[in-house]
């Protein structure tokens, strides 16, 4: 068939080099994210070229260390994943723009006043100190801007939002114990503020750029540019939890692809962890034979993310399999419910002299305490001459002694 | 208490049978827990996990048969006694058991020096074993929350969402196995404090005449 290159989508494979064959081959791995079919990568590139006509997007970063723009832009020779980014036009984008100062400032504006754009929001979302832990530029009057101020405005002009990495999931790391900076992820943050735009969230700390690219191609794919059509058509799972600052219930909405099974249960290792063939120290023989990491902190069995299955850095590897334990960047509170890294369980904060302390520790103590007052009591019993038949018996309850003693029932 | 005669009574064979379930289960339970939670030695975790997962349903089979059993088997109405009544009404605690918590604790305590009038078991005891059913449930609960197949049920996973995650919910259920332990050391240490007549009627379903 002459379905040779054509539309915009295709002049941008061209200049960047990238082959018709390696453009549909990318589209059926990203059905695979999508958890359809390879017969689906038909339609996606169908979809992508269609959405070549550019879709207007913030990128907009609050408490953050711009990890997760990395994640996204990092990648040494252009590939289909970026080009298939660049079907968004960010208007600001503030790690890699070219924009500065007043233009970089008015071009947020603009897309807010002009609407129907995705933001995109990197970092936690800082409310400390009455939102001025983040100020980013100046309003109009020359008064700061909080970051706080600029993501409301923002939220409520956009069509959706994309919460990318596990800091504008829930606060990630940022919002860890004691959390100064009063950080939250996205979605408590709108819940507080009222502002009902509907919100994507991607984790991991980073966050997979796949899962990203996934999610823009859905929305290419079924959304026909409508975010109700869009939550409708996608097959999402939501998470609830208590958001540290607010003490709200906040529901998160999830792509189903992405948190849908544990880590253990798609990892390679799996068989090793079966057969119990553990690393039990870095180093040593059984690290080179690509054993279990479970006993040095693995958390793979407590955290739902796909990282095993979609890897990491244009698929090449992931923790696992380039050696580290998952920490359980994908999960929530991740910080606080993961550390410390290489230790099973997560250690308990109690706070004061105590500081951090682990579950194990707390129940050895508990369960010496107990054997060392039984044998305690032992001894007293054999003391007072208990052992063998027992005590003498009382002949009546003591409370029936004692009113007997005052006379008995009138 | 001990200086009674253990009778037959007391603890009817179904009884026996069910304490040697609950401790066969609770040792392969415990000892796989300890090892999921750390694999101590190599090459056993398949095993570990299907012992535990083996082990999670019978007790909770043979705790709700014995529940079900204390309505329909009768059991002596006091320690070396041959007369019987319906389980149920000796194993909760019952009139025989009012006035007397206090007295046990101070008994315990070496605060008095004669024993307390019970009814087939003291008024502290009665709490101790009647604690041990909400506990097993709640530990299968917990169980079943951080358990592959089950985890995602709705059921379950309310309760993790409340306790902030499947990490915590594994906390808890590896400290609900403490309690266990303690509650299974204070039990055994108790049981059989005065001689080891107590020990002989529920395992071995030998009566004694003290
Ligand atoms: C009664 C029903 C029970 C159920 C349904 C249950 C279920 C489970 C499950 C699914 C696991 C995780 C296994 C894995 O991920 O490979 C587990 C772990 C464990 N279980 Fe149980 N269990 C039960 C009772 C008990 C009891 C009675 C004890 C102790 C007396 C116990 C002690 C443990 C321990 C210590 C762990 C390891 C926790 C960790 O550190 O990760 N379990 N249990
Ligand atoms: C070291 C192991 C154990 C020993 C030596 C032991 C001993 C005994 C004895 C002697 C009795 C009869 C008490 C009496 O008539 O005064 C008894 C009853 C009982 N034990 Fe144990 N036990 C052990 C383990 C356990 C465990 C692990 C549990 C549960 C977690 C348990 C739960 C019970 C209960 C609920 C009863 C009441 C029996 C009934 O009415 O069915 N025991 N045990
Ligand atoms: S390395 Fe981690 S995720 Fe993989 S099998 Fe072991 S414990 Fe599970
Ligand atoms: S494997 Fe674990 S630590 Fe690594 S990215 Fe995934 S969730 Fe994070």
């Amino acid at each position: 068939m002459a379905q040779e290159a054509h539309g915009a989508i295709y002049d941008l494979l061209a200049v960047r080099g990238v082959s018709r064959r390696d453009f549909l081959k990318y589209c059926s791995y990203i059905a695979a994210t999508l958890g359809l079919s390879e017969a689906a990568a038909p339609q996606i590139a169908a979809a992508l070229e269609k959405g070549a006509k550019l879709k207007p997007a913030l990128w907009l970063n609050g408490g953050s260390c711009t990890g997760c723009t990395e994640s996204m832009a990092q990648v040494d020779t252009p590939d289909v994943a970026t080009i298939v980014l660049e079907l968004l036009s960010f208007n600001y984008f503030e790690t890699i723009m070219a924009a500065a100062g007043k233009q970089a400032e008015d071009n947020i504006a603009e897309t807010i006043k002009e609407g129907n754009f995705i933001l995109v929001y990197e970092g936690s979302v800082m409310t400390g100190q009455d939102g001025n832990t983040l100020i980013v530029g100046n309003k109009e009057d020359g008064s700061p801007k909080k970051g706080t101020e600029i993501l409301a405005e923002a939220a409520t002009a956009a069509q959706a939002v994309i919460s990318v990495g596990a800091c504008a999931v829930d606060g990630g790391w940022v919002a860890a114990y004691p959390n100064p900076a009063g950080a939250m992820g996205v979605q408590a943050f709108l819940d507080k503020e009222g502002i009902a735009t509907p919100v994507v969230n991607i984790p991991c700390c980073p966050m997979n750029p796949e899962w990203v690219v996934a999610m823009v191609v859905q929305w290419l794919l079924v959304a026909d540019d409508d975010p109700a059509v869009f939550l409708e058509k996608t097959a999402l799972l939501t998470k609830t939890y208590k958001d540290g600052i607010t003490g709200a219930d906040v529901t998160l909405n999830y792509p189903e692809y992405v948190v849908g099974s544990t880590i253990h249960d798609n990892c390679p290792r799996r068989g090793h962890f079966e057969n119990g063939e553990f690393v039990s120290e870095f180093g040593s023989a059984e690290e080179a034979m690509g054993y279990c990491l479970y006993k040095v902190g693995c958390k793979g069995p407590q955290t739902f993310t796909q990282c095993p299955v979609t890897r990491w850095n244009r698929s090449v590897s992931w923790c696992v399999n380039s050696g580290a334990p998952c920490i359980g960047c994908g999960g929530l509170n991740w910080v606080d419910n993961n550390a410390p890294f290489f230790k099973r369980l997560s250690s308990m904060q109690m706070g004061g002299s105590l500081g951090n302390v682990q579950p194990g520790s707390v129940a050895a103590v508990v369960g010496g305490v107990a054997a060392a007052a039984l044998v305690a009591h032992g001894l007293g019993m054999k003391a007072a001459g208990r052992i063998g038949d027992g005590p003498p018996m009382e002949t009546a309850k003591k409370y029936d002694r004692k009113r007997m003693a005052k006379g008995g029932d009138k | 208490m001990a200086g009674q005669p253990h009778y037959r009574e007391a603890h009817p064979l179904v009884f026996v049978m069910t304490h040697w379930v609950n401790l066969i289960c609770m040792i392969m339970l415990a000892f796989s827990g300890f090892y999921i939670h750390f694999p101590f030695f190599p090459g056993f975790m398949g095993v570990a996990r299907g012992m535990h997962f083996f082990a999670m349903y019978v007790i909770i089979i043979n705790l709700t048969f014995r529940i079900v059993a204390a309505f329909t088997v009768k059991t002596a109405t006091d320690l070396g006694s041959r007369e019987v009544d319906t389980d149920i009404k000796n194993w909760l605690p019952q009139e025989k058991n009012k006035h007397q918590f206090f007295e046990t604790v101070k008994y315990y305590l070496f605060l008095r020096k004669e024993g307390v009038i019970s009814a087939k078991y003291g008024s502290l005891q009665k709490m101790a074993y009647l604690a041990t059913i909400p506990l097993t449930y709640l530990q299968a609960y917990t169980g079943f929350a951080i358990y592959g197949p089950t985890m995602k049920g709705g059921f379950f996973a309310a309760g993790t969402t409340l306790v902030g995650g499947p990490m915590n919910m594994r906390i808890i259920h590896y400290f609900i196995m403490w309690v266990f332990i303690v509650f299974t050391m204070i039990h055994a240490y108790l049981a059989n404090i005065y001689n080891f007549n107590p020990s002989k009627i529920i395992f071995a379903w030998k009566e004694t005449d003290h």
